[in-house]
């Protein structure tokens, strides 16, 4: 059952004029931990494996004149082990952190964790946060895509078979407090249940002066939750409005996934993942 | 078909593979090196660990053909014509070994890790090892295998510095 063909391109030009033809009937692999799962359970239905994994083009993290940016083809060890990420962008560095395995680590990409589009993406919530936008390329040239815009439905990426995600471009961000948390059944290896990754900064008086919060595995695809920063910036945070505002944010979860049966776990669990990841804040 | 050239424990290996199939594959089946096993196939039990370029990866994972210009160890490279490597002859006194399925897979990645780290912590060792199942020892030899294995590796480094 091999007539599927290899093809390594050398660079990226190369990569996006042989997608520009054949793009229909090729799969893109990068570090192929989740292609090599369903090559394994359902076959493959294309003619080519585009190996990408070692375009230069992809590769590489950069701290230049305010924007960071995190090419799709850097590796999650290399993630965690990054001194620009961790005094950066450090809820990305942390995500990197609990992800799957070392082997893992070693090989997947933070482009192939986006472009999967799987709600439980460990990278996604902290994208999120950090206002990544992807730059996306084919042939012709490129566009800037917003992570709310990235997924249009779980496990369905924006992507035409025609493009490839080069780079992240974040907002860094220095100081403040910075987490991410994931709740899963165990704690190696497993599939985030519920994932939470925030910023915050507070101002001399103590009240909370910029926060962005970044919600993963709850909703089918990434979203802003901006009704629960707005409501807690200019405010003292005390234990209470904490809880009220994860009270908040298990209420737009619920608005955007509908009241399904996972919901009597998952409400109270994203308001008491908020309140534990923000506590630090509280005492501080 | 694809052609890939690689090194395996040290020799030069050349041959045409289906685009299709795994590193692990191209291992046991084509190549015949049958220390590396198959346990789950998907990434979560590690026993198909091998070194790629000296970090650990699970083969099963891994196109074959992305193998083409790398440097690769497994289980069978670990040691030498005279002695075995630190990490088996640890196992071996410290039984961290029982029925052996995991073990290949163990070793490698208990291998790149003193690789990068030459004195684990338990904790460290633990991140470094949680990508791999064993059903038999409960771990706790496992660990002590691993710690010794690290002193061993430091004594026989001081003596190579002295002898040299
Ligand atoms: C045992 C196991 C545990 C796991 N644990 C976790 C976990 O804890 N957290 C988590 O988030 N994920 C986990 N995963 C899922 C997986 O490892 C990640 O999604 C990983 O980041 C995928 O990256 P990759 O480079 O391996 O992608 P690949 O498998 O190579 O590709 C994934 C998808 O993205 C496409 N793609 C890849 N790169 C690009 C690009 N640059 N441009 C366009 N399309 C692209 C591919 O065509 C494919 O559709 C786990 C997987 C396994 C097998
Ligand atoms: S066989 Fe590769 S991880 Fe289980
Ligand atoms: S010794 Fe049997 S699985 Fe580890």
């Amino acid at each position: 059952m091999t007539d599927i063909e290899y093809i390594r391109p050398l660079n990226l030009k190369e990569a996006l004029s042989f997608l520009w033809e054949k793009g229909e009937d090729t799969k893109i692999i990068a570090g192929g931990t989740d292609v090599m799962v369903d090559l394994r359970s359902d076959g493959l239905d294309k003619k080519y494996l585009l190996d990408i994994s070692r375009l230069e083009e992809l590769k590489g993290i950069e701290l230049n004149n305010k924007e960071l940016s995190v090419g799709a083809g850097v590796t999650l060890s290399e993630i965690y082990s990054s001194k620009i990420l961790k005094s950066n962008a450090l809820a990305l560095k942390k995500s990197a952190k609990n992800f799957a395995s070392k082997q893992i680590r070693n090989i997947a990409t933070i482009g192939g964790n986006v472009a999967h589009s799987s709600p439980c993406g460990d990278t996604v919530p902290a994208l999120v946060v950090h206002d990544a936008k992807a730059l996306v390329a084919d042939k012709k040239g490129t566009r800037l895509v917003s992570m709310e815009e990235m997924a249009t439905k779980a496990y369905m990426s924006c992507l035409s078979p025609r493009q490839i995600l080069v780079k992240f471009i974040l907002t860094p961000y220095q100081g403040g407090f910075t987490d991410f948390q994931k709740i899963g059944r165990r704690r190696e290896l497993a599939v985030s249940r519920i994932s939470m990754a925030v910023f915050v900064k507070k101002d001399k008086d103590g009240r909370i002066s910029f926060l962005k919060i970044g919600l993963g595995a709850c909703t089918p695809t990434p979203c802003k939750m901006e009704s629960v920063e707005a409501f807690l910036t200019g405010k003292i945070p005390t234990e209470n409005l904490i809880w009220e505002a994860g009270g908040i944010l298990a209420g737009n979860m619920i608005k955007i996934t509908g009241r399904r049966s996972s919901a009597i776990y998952k409400e109270p669990a994203v308001q008491g993942l908020f309140m534990r990841i923000l506590y630090p804040v509280v005492k501080s | 078909m694809v052609h890939i050239e690689f090194t395996i424990n040290g020799q030069k290996a050349a041959l045409d593979i289906p685009a299709d199939i795994t590193a692990l594959e191209t291992i046991r089946s084509l190549i015949g090196l049958k220390g590396t096993k198959e346990g789950c196939g998907i990434g979560e039990c590690g026993a198909c660990t091998i070194n790629v370029d000296g970090k650990a990866i699970n083969s099963c994972l891994m196109l074959g053909a992305r193998l083409d210009g790398t440097t690769v160890v497994t289980v069978e490279g670990l040691a030498t014509k005279e002695n075995l490597a630190p990490v088996q002859e640890k196992f071996m006194e410290n039984h961290g070994v029982q029925c052996g399925f995991c073990t290949p897979g163990i070793l490698m990645s208990a291998h790149a890790l003193l690789a990068e780290n030459p004195d684990p912590d338990h904790k460290e060792i633990s991140r470094a090892l949680s990508g791999n199942l064993c059903r038999c020892t409960g771990y706790s030899q496992i660990f002590v295998s691993v710690k010794e294995a690290a002193k061993l590796t430091d004594q026989l480094n001081q003596l190579k510095k002295v002898g040299g």
